[in-house]
Formats: C-alpha cells, sequence, structure tokens
C-alpha cells in the first residue's frame, strides 16, 4: 500500500511519515497544496493524507480538484476542528476527516478502515481457502497455525488480497509497495513472491505469463 | 416627565390629542362668542322695534289699545319736536309672542312717567347720552333714548329669552367637536403608527441582527428619508461590528491553529517514541522536534502578548527617543548573524529624535532588520538609514534580497500572513513580526510602508512623529 502524506509543517511531515511506514506502508510526501496535487495526478495512490491550512492550494482545493479526476481515498487532517470544518471537508469529497493533535494510533486504523473499504471489504479479516489475514493486527494464519511474514512479503500480499480476483501487473506492484525514494529491483518482486509461495502454499499465488499475479477466484 | 408613557406613540398622541383640544376649545369658544353677539343683535334689533315704537306712540298721545298709525318720517320727527306733551298712560309696545319685553318712561325730572311689563326691580334711569345707547345691564338687555325735551324712554328683556337658543348652540358645537376630536384622535393614531412602523421595523432588525445574525442588514427603502439614514448608519456600524468580530474570530482561530501544530508535533513523536524501541538517534531527532516545537510555541507567545499589550495601550508612554542610537544599537546586535550568513550591513545614520517609546521602536527595529537578514541570501546587502523630513523621524531599512511577490504586499501587515510559499525550519514563523511592527507604528501614531520588486528587493520605511 502507497500513501501520500500532504503537510506543509517539516516536523508534522516527518512525524507523520515515519508513523505511517512503520505500519508497513510506502509513503511519499509533498510540502504544499502544489507538490500535493501533482504527485497525487501522478501516482494512483492508496490513499491521500492532507493537512488544510497549506500554501498555494490548500486541503480543500486540492481534494476538489483530484476529486475531478480520481476517486483516491482522502483523509483530512487539520488543526481546524469545528463542525462547520469537518463538514465543509467532507463535503468536498474527503472520506475522512481527523482534527489535530491526532493519535497515531487511531489515525493507522482509520487508514486500514479506509483502505479496506475502498477495496470493498467491511471487516479487517480476510479469508481465502485456509490461509486468514488481519489487515488491523497485520498477522497471517494457515490453517489456524501463525505464519510469519517481513514486511514486504505483507505488503504485497495485502495488496493482492485486497484486490483479490483481479490481475494484479509487476507495474502496480512496484507503484504500490515502494515509495518515491525506493529503487526498486524488479526481481525482488520475484523473491517476495517465490517467499509467500513457501509459507502459504504453491497454488496460493497464480502468475498470469505475461500480464501479472492474482489471489483468489 | 416620570408620569409619561414611555412610547413614543403613546406621547405622540398626548401631545396630539392635548393641542387637538385646545384648537377645538378656541373654536368652540369662538363660535359661542359669534353666535352669542348674533343673539344680542338680534335682541337689540327688536328692542330698537319697539323703542321706535314706544316713542311713536309718545309722540302721537295715541290711544294706548290701538297699535300706532304708520306716518311719514318727517312728521315723526315734527311731532317728536313738540316740548310738552300731554301725559298719557299707560302707553304699549307690541307684545311679539314669547318676549317678556318690558320698557318705563322717566319725566325730565327723573320722576317715573309709567311702567309696562316685568320691569326688574331697583331699574334707575340711565344716563344720558344723547343718542339711542344699549346696554346690558345686571342680566337684562336694553335699549334707551332719550327725547330733546329730556324724557327717558327705555325697553328692556330679559337676556335669559337666549339662553335656550344658546344651549342648543353649544349642544351642537359641543357635538361637532366630539366628533372631530375623536376622529382627531383616530387619525393621530393612525399617523403615529405609520411613523412609528419603520422604527420599530428597525429596532426589530437591530434586535435580531445583535442577537447574532450579524450578516444580516436593515432594509433600507427610502435612503433620503431620517429613518432611511439612521437605518443606513446603523448598516455601516454593523458592517464595521461584523468586520471586528470575524477579524477577531479569525485571529483566535490562526492563533489556536498555530499553537496546536507544535502541539501536534510533540504529542505525536512522543507518541512514536514509545511506541516501540528505537535507536539512540531516533530518540534525539525527538527530543529535537519536540524543544523546537517548544521554542516555536514561546515564540508566538511572546508575540501573542505583544499585540494584546499594544492592543490594550492605544496611548503608550513616550519619551523623546534617539532613532539613530537606537539603529546602531540593533546594527550591532545583529552584525554576528549577518557576517555569518556573509550579508553585508551598511548604515546612513542621521540624527532624527521622535517622541515614542524606546521599547516599541526597539521591537520594532529588531523585527525588520531580523526579517532582512533572515531573507536574505549570501552576497545580499542590507541597508538602514534615519532622517529627519517635515518634522518627522524617519527610517529605512532596505534589502537587496530576493523581494516580495507584488500580491502578497497588500496583505503583509496582517496578522498570521505569510509570504512564503513553504515554511521551512530557518524561516518559519508564525506569520506575526510584521503585523505587530504595524500595531506598534500605530499605537505611536506613526506609519509604516513596504515597497518591493522581485529579484531586486524589499524597503520598509517607518515614519514616527518627532
Amino acid at each position: 500500500m502507497r500513501l501520500l502524506i500532504v503537510e506543509d509543517e517539516p516536523d508534522m511531515l516527518d512525524t507523520l511519515a515515519e508513523a505511517m511506514r512503520g505500519e508497513g506502508y510506502a509513503v511519499d510526501e509533498a510540502a504544499d497544496g502544489d507538490d500535493g496535487l501533482f504527485k497525487a495526478l501522478e501516482v494512483d495512490y492508496d490513499l491521500i493524507i492532507s493537512d488544510v491550512m497549506m500554501p498555494v492550494h490548500d486541503g480543500f482545493e486540492l481534494l476538489r480538484r483530484l476529486r475531478q479526476v480520481k476517486k483516491t481515498p482522502f483523509l483530512l487532517l487539520t488543526a481546524r476542528s469545528k463542525v462547520q470544518d469537518r463538514i465543509q471537508g467532507l463535503d468536498a469529497g474527503a472520506d475522512d476527516y481527523l482534527a489535530k493533535p491526532v493519535d497515531l494510533n487511531e489515525l493507522a486504523a482509520r487508514v486500514r478502515a479506509l483502505i479496506r473499504r475502498a477495496h470493498g471489504n467491511a471487516t479487517p479479516v480476510i479469508t481465502i481457502g485456509d490461509v486468514e489475514i488481519d489487515t488491523a493486527a497485520q498477522t497471517v494464519k494457515v490453517a489456524g497455525q501463525p505464519v510469519s511474514l517481513r514486511g514486504r512479503e505483507y505488503a504485497l500480499l495485502e495488496f493482492c488480497v485486497q484486490h483479490q480476483g483481479k490481475i494484479i501487473t509487476r507495474t502496480q506492484l512496484y507503484e504500490h509497495l515502494h515509495d518515491e525514494n525506493d529503487t526498486p529491483i524488479s526481481n525482488l518482486v520475484d523473491v517476495h513472491v517465490f517467499n509467500l509461495r513457501k509459507k502459504l502454499g504453491q497454488d496460493f499465488i497464480v502468475t498470469h505469463r505475461g500480464r501479472g499475479y492474482s489471489i483468489g477466484s | 416627565m416620570k408620569w409619561l408613557p414611555n412610547s413614543i406613540r403613546w406621547r405622540i398622541q398626548l401631545w396630539h390629542g392635548l393641542l387637538l383640544l385646545l384648537v377645538l376649545g378656541v373654536f368652540g369658544v369662538t363660535a359661542w362668542r359669534l353666535q352669542y353677539n348674533n343673539e344680542i343683535r338680534f335682541l337689540d334689533g327688536r328692542l330698537h322695534l319697539l323703542l321706535a315704537e314706544l316713542h311713536v306712540g309718545l309722540a302721537q298721545g295715541g290711544d294706548a289699545e290701538s297699535p300706532p298709525e304708520p306716518q311719514d318720517d318727517v312728521a315723526l320727527l315734527l311731532g317728536l319736536s313738540f316740548p310738552d306733551l300731554p301725559a298719557i298712560s299707560p302707553r304699549r309696545t307690541s307684545a311679539i309672542p314669547s318676549f317678556p319685553h318690558y320698557h318705563r318712561i322717566w319725566w325730565r325730572d327723573g320722576m317715573v312717567k309709567e311702567s309696562f311689563g316685568a320691569v326688574p326691580a331697583g331699574l334707575t334711569r340711565p344716563p344720558n347720552k344723547g343718542s339711542v345707547e344699549q346696554r346690558t345691564h345686571e342680566g337684562f338687555r336694553e335699549v334707551y333714548q332719550f327725547t330733546p325735551p329730556g324724557e327717558c324712554l327705555l325697553v328692556g328683556v330679559p337676556e335669559s329669552v337666549i339662553d335656550a337658543q344658546m344651549r342648543a348652540f353649544a349642544a351642537q358645537v359641543a357635538g361637532v367637536c366630539a366628533v372631530v376630536f375623536v376622529f382627531g384622535m383616530m387619525g393621530g393614531w393612525w399617523m403615529a403608527s405609520r411613523a412609528i412602523a419603520p422604527i420599530r421595523d428597525i429596532s426589530e432588525a437591530a434586535q435580531r441582527i445583535s442577537g447574532g445574525h450579524l450578516k444580516e442588514r436593515i432594509p433600507v427603502a427610502e435612503t433620503e428619508s431620517e429613518l432611511g439614514q439612521l437605518a443606513g448608519l446603523l448598516n455601516d456600524t454593523f458592517t464595521r461590528l461584523d468586520a471586528t468580530f470575524e477579524q477577531q474570530a479569525r485571529f483566535t482561530s490562526d492563533a489556536a491553529h498555530e499553537l496546536r501544530t507544535p502541539i501536534s508535533i510533540i504529542l505525536a513523536q512522543t507518541q512514536l517514541a514509545l511506541a516501540k524501541p528505537r535507536t539512540t538517534e531516533a530518540h534525539v531527532k525527538t527530543i529535537e522536534m519536540t524543544r523546537r516545537s517548544a521554542q516555536r510555541m514561546q515564540e508566538l507567545i511572546e508575540s501573542l502578548l505583544t499585540l494584546a499589550k499594544a492592543d490594550a495601550d492605544a496611548e503608550p508612554q513616550r519619551e523623546p527617543v534617539q532613532l539613530d542610537a537606537l539603529g546602531r544599537e540593533n546594527l550591532d546586535q545583529i552584525r554576528p548573524l549577518a557576517e555569518e550568513k556573509q550579508i553585508t550591513l551598511h548604515d546612513h545614520l542621521t540624527p532624527a529624535t521622535c517622541r515614542a517609546n524606546a521599547g516599541h521602536v526597539t521591537q520594532i527595529l529588531t523585527n525588520l532588520l531580523g526579517n532582512a537578514v533572515k531573507y536574505c541570501r549570501p552576497g545580499d546587502e542590507v541597508r538602514i538609514s534615519t532622517h529627519r523630513q517635515n518634522g518627522h523621524a524617519v527610517l529605512t531599512i532596505a534589502d537587496t534580497g530576493p523581494g516580495i511577490p507584488a500580491e502578497h504586499l497588500p496583505h503583509l501587515f496582517e496578522r498570521f500572513y505569510r509570504a512564503e510559499s513553504s515554511r521551512n525550519r530557518t524561516t518559519g514563523g508564525a506569520g506575526l513580526g510584521l503585523a505587530i511592527c504595524k500595531t506598534l507604528v500605530e499605537a505611536l501614531g506613526g506609519r509604516i510602508i513596504v515597497e518591493s520588486s522581485l529579484h531586486t528587493g524589499t524597503t520598509f520605511q517607518v515614519t514616527l512623529p518627532a
């Protein structure tokens, strides 16, 4: 999963990015509305977290412009917490609204919920065959037995599970598992797929030659 | 006038009623007088006729029983001129129905010659004035005449005979006055209502607006009328109040936002640091961020306090301040920082004294010089100069820095306004420095202006009264 955080306060941006990376997301950063809009249009993020009061375009403006093109899940994060502000934010097309100061655990939970809902999953636990993925606790069980996955392995698995039934291209996987500062080496994806098959069963991830991978029916 | 009701409408009605009563009273009395005079003239007419009849009868010396024969005037006059007339008695005046007249004739020596009718007791001969006279005497209307020989003829009637007519007339006048009064009062009530209606509208609208709907305005139908002007005036006041409230609300919300940001950083960073074991470097970073945030809050609180003090203290204490000396002092203070950033400082400080508050002036100098050094790039120059001009002390701080885009200039002195497109750790501030400068300069009765063009530099000029 790859997120974009738009925040004009450098320390706040650092903190949020660090917290979200700690949750296993690939995180891109933007310091103002203009930069944020450019990146949001350029990359298909799984979620955007944006401040409201920013130079150039404020959060509302960024959201309005983005909504003309994309339906990316959008979480407004702001120091303005009046009911009127929240209504304005949600009516502008935001999917959620969180007031500063923010509790990082709550933020992480909301991020998970927004991503889950964007893919039509109502609960955090997704079961495919005998593999059970808890997206809240970020744990995986095979036939009731916990399996330990590395960060990137879990990220790849969750991305595929959230898009279950669809073929995911390698490009998509690169885009959603790495942030703008990573230099992904293409065969790392193959390594992660190989490791996941070893841990979850050979048939769990299906390879579609020349097109990509898929999980589930 | 405590006893007057408080409602303007009632007061108008009361005054209107009093005035109407006065007018009607004057009208009634006048009409009554005129009618009375009329009636008296009518009485006099009859009495004159009766007097003439009596006179003629006296001259003819005819039988009292038979009415006097008509004769021509000459004969009458001739007849009258006879000196001694035989005594005949009692002569009659013609009876008129419901006209209870009386008459009396006196001899030349004042003895009563004859009386007729209900002559009032104590009637004496009137003084001789030589012609036909009329008088009102103790409730009786009388007409009398002296004949050339000296006899006195008097015909009279009690005035009470016109009482009935006068009463009827008075009743009529009173009736008309009452009707006019009632309609007048109703008309007055209606007029007062009409006159007051817009005032009530205005007061209701004003009440609604002051009750919190500051965006509403009083509808102004006729802008030229006095009430229209009042409504316009009130609307202007509400507009200004609204702007002030809005400014205040924005200021508070901006201040809260500015304070909440560092608090958010501290809370999030500490939460992150405590969540799981981390490296020492990560902890150091957290502590650095926390310290920076606390520092920022402290600076913000200082700035807010300065502004609050300046806002509260409209008349700061003033003493003669050597602008050039203070300028040099501040320049020396900032020199190490400027040298570190490789910025050249120039000064052209000619003596200039202003009546100001030294603390305020120092704060202004610190902010302006600090800004200049903060935004200049290495190699840039900052120039400070002071001079006297038209009885004012002028301070100029010019730099060759990056300049300020024109669209920001009108807002530059607004509180919490930031010109830079993105804040960074070296130039970051709450956006209050220039707002503080402007507030302090204006508290001192001076003014501050800015000129700037991109890539050429920025010049601030402060003019203070000497």
